[in-house]
């Protein structure tokens, strides 16, 4: 009984912040009052006009795509060769393959932004990409090497014995097999790419600064609800995909173990 | 195989190359006013001595450690009842409520806090805006879903038959949880501390937006250094001595827990 | 075929970023807030109805904008920068700004004296910095700096940690001195400090701590708090009766390397024409630099604003810029290690 009281205003606490954000979102005026003093959907229209949220949801759409795009394939393979590549120390490589998780962002910010003012990079996308790549690579090797060991290596040579070749092999028994923990690599890399802010912060320039950045500069330099109503979309778009992933992916059981 | 990992570790390169740079330039010497440097100098690191930025140093594992009591604290009942309730539904909506904050990013968490700290829905007895005690909150609350999910795995492993055997020996639930329940979950109060500590130390968003300029943690002072002062070899210094801390503190951790583990026959 | 529009993409994705749309507009540097809002309708809005030309805004606060320049130097990524005129120094000691050519800026032989602040930099407009409270949350009528230092303020203030210069000049000439000898002001200021209960870093801030109640009293902007009344909050600006409020004047030059510096010569001569200010101060609350422009009757003599030379003269106390540009870091450094900590 205590416990469910307990966690009941545990549970409270953790999401009173986002009724409130959701509630303010809709306040006519430009204060930030809750309850709101009407119905509004003024901030709405604004965060879908703002020419540099567009511009800044374009670059997130760009940058994640890109770095996904490259850290997938990578990671699939590092994860792989963990796996089954017997290799000596493993959990050494996978130690050196997940240690950009322990570097503050900070530290790896302005060390990208060094780094990049010096080969006069910044100006494009590319450094941008390389740090989501780096940072988002330890969350897809971590997810793929868990299903890369799981794999049964005898299911593959079975499949070769019958007479399929080393890539049909690949396409048709390791990967639909890798499945579930591609799956959610994919979702860990993209969300991590998405909301990816500090190191980002450092290097943006305001043509190629991604959504999350755009959200501070305009936090810090505005006291109207756009933002409220910005942070709703986001809420909204995130319990959508959760919801789902649990349902029809079951990623609750990515974290919790199942009981008969 | 040894050609798969390849790819990655170019990727790890460049990583380090980063952070080559950023060593590189904390003991270069600042030329105020330009992005010009001196020459090899180690008062960049002195200068970290001063009172000014040890106090930041402080003030974080301070803050870190206050951070990492009270979310363990929080989290340990609601990730209880996510691993041991048998209702589908009640797991998925404590899921769902998890999860989701946890993917919507920092700005759009610390935002809310704002607005919520800044006496928006009612009035606060004291002042938590721009509070050290507001960044403790803004903290808590953002390091939860991380600890919840780890306690909660971590319990989920917990065989119930130990509890079950231990309340019909008798014992009450507060001592079934005290002699059964911790101890065995004690991996995962450790990993699940670590890692919220560890994360805290770098925290930025939160102290940033919630300081108000007034609870500076060793992340802001970098960003200070590097993107106000335009200090990128002082900026250098400071985040290397982040990282430093960080690498060490985790290091000894590690050894710490590795060592019960061998002993347990 | 997939393979080439997969490498098509990777290869557009790593290009310096230049859409066409933002290589014709002109780029201008600015604060957020109320001060882009107002520059993008009043100045911009026209300059585009004039030239076809559309105007873009980079927005952040003075330091950040001034970094973000540092790294772009001699290929920025802005054609015009706001700035305080102080800073606007540090702009030129990098040389970050180009010369103007003042046959391009007509308008400019029908501004004060004090808005040519130098060959690279011209005033938009004036304000001070001066004592704003909420009367609903200070029973007490604060009418002079040295109220400040009440202990029935204790823990109501809040002032700007980016740029102590008003608060430090104003401590120096309470013991006699000035900016250049702002030394003498330091255990005065040491005094104020536990009625200190915020610093807020951008306007923002400001306006957030002055909304919510948490600072009642602030040292503040007088078109900040001339916002904050058009947004329904009842704040107080002080005309202080010992010295008065420290002058702003925010200013615009162009920046080295520019590709358009025929058009920002336009925009700035378009900023300061009488027209263009008359409206700026109808929508700011700030002073003109044009004599000529109009000022409404409720807005004469008000903080901040000054019609005639002769009351630029005596109504405005105007912060040597070189002392303050050079003393800015020193008087930062001593601000945050002993006020802010």
């Amino acid at each position: 009984m205590i416990l469910r009281l307990a966690v009941a205003a545990l549970v409270a606490f953790m999401t009173l912040p986002t009724l409130v954000v959701i509630a303010v979102s809709f306040n006519p005026t430009a204060i930030l009052s809750f309850p709101p003093a009407g119905l509004s959907l003024r901030w709405y229209v604004n965060v879908l006009t703002y020419p540099q949220f567009q511009r800044a949801a374009w670059n997130s759409v760009l940058v994640t795509a890109g770095a996904v795009a490259l850290a997938m394939p990578i990671g699939m393979a590092a994860a792989l060769a963990l796996a089954r590549g017997r290799l000596r120390a493993p959990q050494l490589w996978a130690t050196l393959l997940l240690s950009p998780l322990v570097v503050p962002g900070v530290a790896a910010g302005l060390g990208f932004l060094i780094l990049g003012a010096g080969l006069g990079l910044l100006r494009s996308r590319a450094v941008l990409i390389a740090a989501h790549v780096a940072l988002v690579l330890p969350f897809v090797v971590r997810s793929a090497w868990v299903s890369a060991r799981n794999l049964d290596p005898a299911l593959e040579r079975a499949a070769a014995s019958l007479g399929a070749t080393p890539w049909r092999v690949f396409r048709r028994v390791t990967l639909p097999l890798l499945r579930p923990g591609l799956l959610a690599a994919l979702l860990f890399a993209v969300i991590v790419s998405l909301n990816e802010f500090v190191v980002s912060l450092f290097i943006s320039t305001r043509l190629t600064e991604i959504l999350p950045v755009a959200m501070f500069t305009y936090v810090v330099n505005y006291t109207d609800p756009t933002i409220a109503a910005l942070s709703s979309l986001f809420i909204l778009a995130t319990i959508v995909v959760v919801w789902l992933a649990d349902r029809f992916l079951d990623l609750g059981g990515v974290f919790i173990h199942h009981r008969q | 195989m040894r050609l798969l990992l390849t790819p990655a570790l170019i990727v790890v390169a460049v990583f380090a190359a980063a952070l080559a740079a950023l060593l590189r330039y904390s003991v270069l010497e600042f030329v105020p006013g330009s992005l010009q440097t001196g020459g090899l100098t180690a008062a960049n690191f002195a200068g970290i001595l001063s009172r000014q930025y040890l106090g930041a140093v402080w003030d974080t594992v301070l803050l870190s450690l206050a951070t990492t009591v009270l979310t363990l604290v929080a989290s340990y009942p609601v990730a209880y009842a996510l691993a041991r309730t048998r209702s589908a539904r009640t797991r998925s909506t404590l899921l769902v409520l998890t999860l989701a904050p946890f993917f919507t990013g920092a700005i759009v968490r610390t935002y809310a806090w704002v607005l919520v700290l800044g006496n928006t829905v009612w009035t606060w007895p004291v002042p938590m805006l721009f509070t050290p005690r507001g960044v403790l909150v803004g903290l808590v609350h953002f390091s939860m879903p991380t600890m919840i999910l780890l306690l909660a795995a971590a319990i989920s492993h917990v065989d119930p038959v130990y509890e079950r055997a231990a309340a019909s020996l008798g014992a009450g639930p507060w001592r079934v949880f005290r002699r059964v329940t911790l101890p065995l979950s004690m991996p995962g109060i450790v990993s699940g501390s670590v890692i919220v500590f560890a994360w805290t130390l770098s925290a930025f968003a939160t102290p940033e937006l919630l300081g108000g300029g007034r609870v500076k943690m060793i992340a802001n002072v970098v960003r200070d250094l590097a993107l106000d002062s335009f200090n990128w070899p002082g900026g250098a210094a400071f985040a290397a001595v982040a990282l430093i801390v960080t690498l060490v503190l985790l290091a000894a951790v590690g050894r710490l827990t590795a060592g019960p583990e061998r002993n347990v026959p | 075929m997939l393979a080439r529009h997969v490498v098509a993409s990777l290869i557009a994705l790593v290009l310096p970023v230049s859409t066409a749309w933002a290589q014709s507009s002109l780029v201008v540097s600015v604060w957020g807030g109320n001060w882009k809002d107002t520059v993008e309708r009043v100045i911009g809005k026209a300059f585009t109805a004039k030239t076809g030309i559309p105007v873009e805004f980079e927005v952040g606060g003075t330091i950040d904008r001034l970094a973000k320049a540092r790294v772009a130097k001699g290929n920025p990524l802005v054609d015009i920068t706001f700035t305080t005129s102080h800073v606007g120094r540090l702009y030129i000691s990098d040389g970050l700004y180009a010369p103007l050519d003042m046959s391009r800026i007509p308008n400019a032989k029908e501004i004060a004296r004090e808005a040519l602040r130098s060959e690279y930099h011209l005033g938009s407009w004036s304000y001070v910095y001066t004592i704003v409270y909420r009367p609903d949350l200070v029973k007490e009528d604060i009418v002079r700096w040295s109220d400040l230092w009440k202990p029935s303020l204790k823990g109501k203030i809040a002032m700007p940690d980016f740029d102590p210069s008003h608060i430090i000049t104003i401590a120096a000439l309470m013991e006699g001195g000035n900016e250049a000898t702002w030394q003498k002001g330091q255990e005065r200021l040491k005094a104020l400090k536990p009625s200190i209960v915020a610093f807020y870093s951008t306007d923002a801030q400001s306006q957030d701590l002055m909304k919510t109640g948490q600072a009642p009293v602030q040292v503040m902007l007088s078109v900040n708090a001339y916002h904050l009344q058009e947004q329904g909050i009842a704040v107080r600006l002080v005309q202080p009766r010992d010295f008065p409020g420290v002058v702003g004047i925010d200013t615009m030059g162009i920046m080295a390397g520019t590709k358009k510096a025929e058009a920002a010569h336009e925009f700035i001569n378009l900023a300061l024409s009488r027209e263009i200010q008359s409206e700026l101060v109808r929508a700011l609350k700030a002073g003109p630099v044009n004599g000529g422009a109009t000022v409404p009757a409720e807005l004469r003599g008000q903080p901040g604003i000054f019609t005639t030379p002769a009351e630029w003269k005596q109504r405005a106390y105007i912060v040597d810029d070189e002392v303050r540009a050079k003393s800015l870091p020193a008087w930062r450094e001593w601000f945050t290690a002993n006020i802010v900590k």
